[in-house]
């Protein structure tokens, strides 16, 4: 039977040396499994044992699922040359090894590596600006996000920032980016996915950019929660522009509140109005749509 | 019945068909695929079952009162954005435990439990997929809320790590090569998490 130390020391070999005579492709794909079984047992061992075993792996041919597995590993032993090691494959990297060091940045979440995250976002594509942009959520840095958001040069790299933010629930960041950069479809979709209501409120009430108060209505009936139904039926009543009462409509629609879509139906003194309400009731299937066609059939309306 | 009533009812002209537009109608789509994963994830969850012949759950049982026991100390005080249903259990009183220990042994067995449920993830049914994956997200946001609330920063971003790929696996465009791939390197990832909490849990007993 093995020791645990003894196990240690086949991992390392293992990793270190290979297995030999794995030449073919089956073999080849026995030996990564090896590696792989080595990699778990090299979590166990002690980190300036583990250390030049990772390098040397992640340095050699392997493949790249391979190399992930050794970034995880490598990303999970507490050691400075770890960190710094992370830091060079985040950088220099190529593919899918780059981009898994990135993202071993973000889980080993230390002001350094974190701080690294700007400058690699500034000089990478768009699947390492995404990374970048996961690694910030990983390590739940709002302000990294938002420094980036903040920065931005191009339409998508603002939008993908805010709706990191909004997956954060960064309220406090997003509504720096609303005094700073204005509303936008962005924003409102940032909202939408935080679940905020209260700003979608606001901006439902904000008539001075009548296209994104009309999407704000609408995100009203997604997000729902207190206050949302009435809302949505007040601004129906209220507003005089078709398009906001579409709006209205649509967002009750979506929250799938029929029994507000009903009291605007027997409110209704308008034909035109009662068909559309009434043909919102049964697109929403709800059965107070057939307890209307019932009512109006027996002449009690 | 009433003549006025019938006209007024005519009038509606319910027989015209108002198509409606292809945004608001994937819109609805959206929220009804949405709506019946939150139903089936439910279902899932309240309707688990588990192997009594297993060995490991054995232990997991006990384990759970203490996943039980260590999230609900760890909640108590946030507000609940997350179901919490598989977790609803009684505080054992005078138990003692330690926090960090039992936050510890919780985690494991979420670890190990997560294992479980991704091994058994068919490759072959994209819906039951995503339905699982959405599950496992769930109730690794409710460990994430855990770990931050235990000040163990660290583990909350290895969870929160998991996430993006959970979600990428609950994806219903991806091909299944793709799939195998990201539950291998969850398998993967959540062994070694296994193992490195094994091995402090291991540090910490012989040092006290």
């Amino acid at each position: 039977m093995h020791t645990r130390w003894n196990l240690i020391c086949i991992a390392v070999s293992t990793l270190t040396f290979g297995v030999a005579g794995a030449q073919d492709n089956a073999a080849r794909s026995e030996k990564e499994e090896l590696q792989m079984m080595a990699l778990e047992a090299l979590m166990a061992s002690p980190s300036e044992r583990a250390l030049p075993a990772l390098l040397k792996l992640l340095d050699g041919d392997g493949s790249d699922e391979l190399k992930e597995s050794a970034l995880f590993v490598l990303g999970q032993i507490e050691h400075p040359e770890a960190g710094k090691a992370l830091l060079g494959y985040a950088r220099d990297g190529q593919g899918e090894t780059q981009l898994e060091a990135i993202r071993m940045l973000g889980i080993n979440g230390s002001p350094e590596t974190l701080g690294a995250l700007p400058g690699i976002y500034a000089n990478g594509n768009r699947e390492v600006r995404e990374a970048v942009l996961e690694a910030f959520l990983i390590a739940d840095d709002t302000e990294g996000v938002f420094g980036i958001a903040m920065n931005a040069t191009t339409a998508d790299d603002y939008e993908d920032a805010v709706e990191i933010l909004g997956a954060m629930g960064a309220h406090a960041e997003l509504a720096k980016l609303r005094e700073a950069k204005g509303i936008s479809d962005a924003l409102i979709e940032a909202y939408i996915i935080s679940d905020n209501s209260t700003e979608l409120h606001k901006l439902a009430m904000d008539s001075s950019n009548p296209g994104l108060q009309a999407e704000a209505i609408e995100a009203i009936g997604i997000v729902g929660g207190d206050g949302a139904d009435a809302m949505l039926a007040e601004i129906y009543t209220k507003s005089a522009d078709a398009d906001i009462k579409e709006a209205a409509l649509q967002g009750l629609l979506i929250g799938d509140y029929d029994e507000v879509v009903l009291r605007l139906y027997r409110a209704s003194q308008d034909t035109a109005e009662k068909r559309e309400l009434l043909q919102t009731l049964v697109i929403m299937d709800s059965p107070l749509a057939m307890e209307v066609i019932d009512a109006a059939l027996a002449g009690d309306q | 019945m009433n003549d006025d009533n019938m006209k007024e009812f005519a009038a509606l002209e319910l027989d015209k068909v108002i198509a409606a537009s292809a945004d608001m109608q994937q819109r609805w789509h959206d929220s009804i695929d949405a709506a019946a994963e939150r139903e089936a994830a439910t279902q899932y969850s309240t309707h688990r079952g588990f192997s009594p012949m297993s060995f490991f759950w054995g232990a997991a049982i006990t384990a759970a009162l203490a996943i039980g026991i260590g999230v609900a100390v760890f909640l108590a005080d946030r507000p609940r954005s997350t179901e919490t249903v598989d977790y609803v259990v009684q505080e054992l009183p005078g138990s003692g435990l330690d926090r960090q220990a039992t936050f510890s042994r919780a985690l494991q067995v979420h670890l190990y439990d997560t294992q479980q449920s991704i091994a058994t993830i068919p490759g072959n049914s994209a819906e039951e997929r995503a339905l699982l994956a959405l599950q496992i997200v769930q109730q690794n946001r409710l460990f994430v809320q855990a770990a931050e609330r235990h000040d163990a920063d660290n583990l909350a971003r290895v969870l929160r790590a998991f996430e993006p790929i959970l979600l990428r696996l609950a994806a219903d465009d991806i091909a299944p090569a793709d799939a195998d791939a990201l539950r291998a390197q969850l398998a993967f990832e959540m062994k070694i998490m296994l193992t490195k909490l094994g091995r402090d849990s291991s540090n910490e007993s012989h040092s006290t």
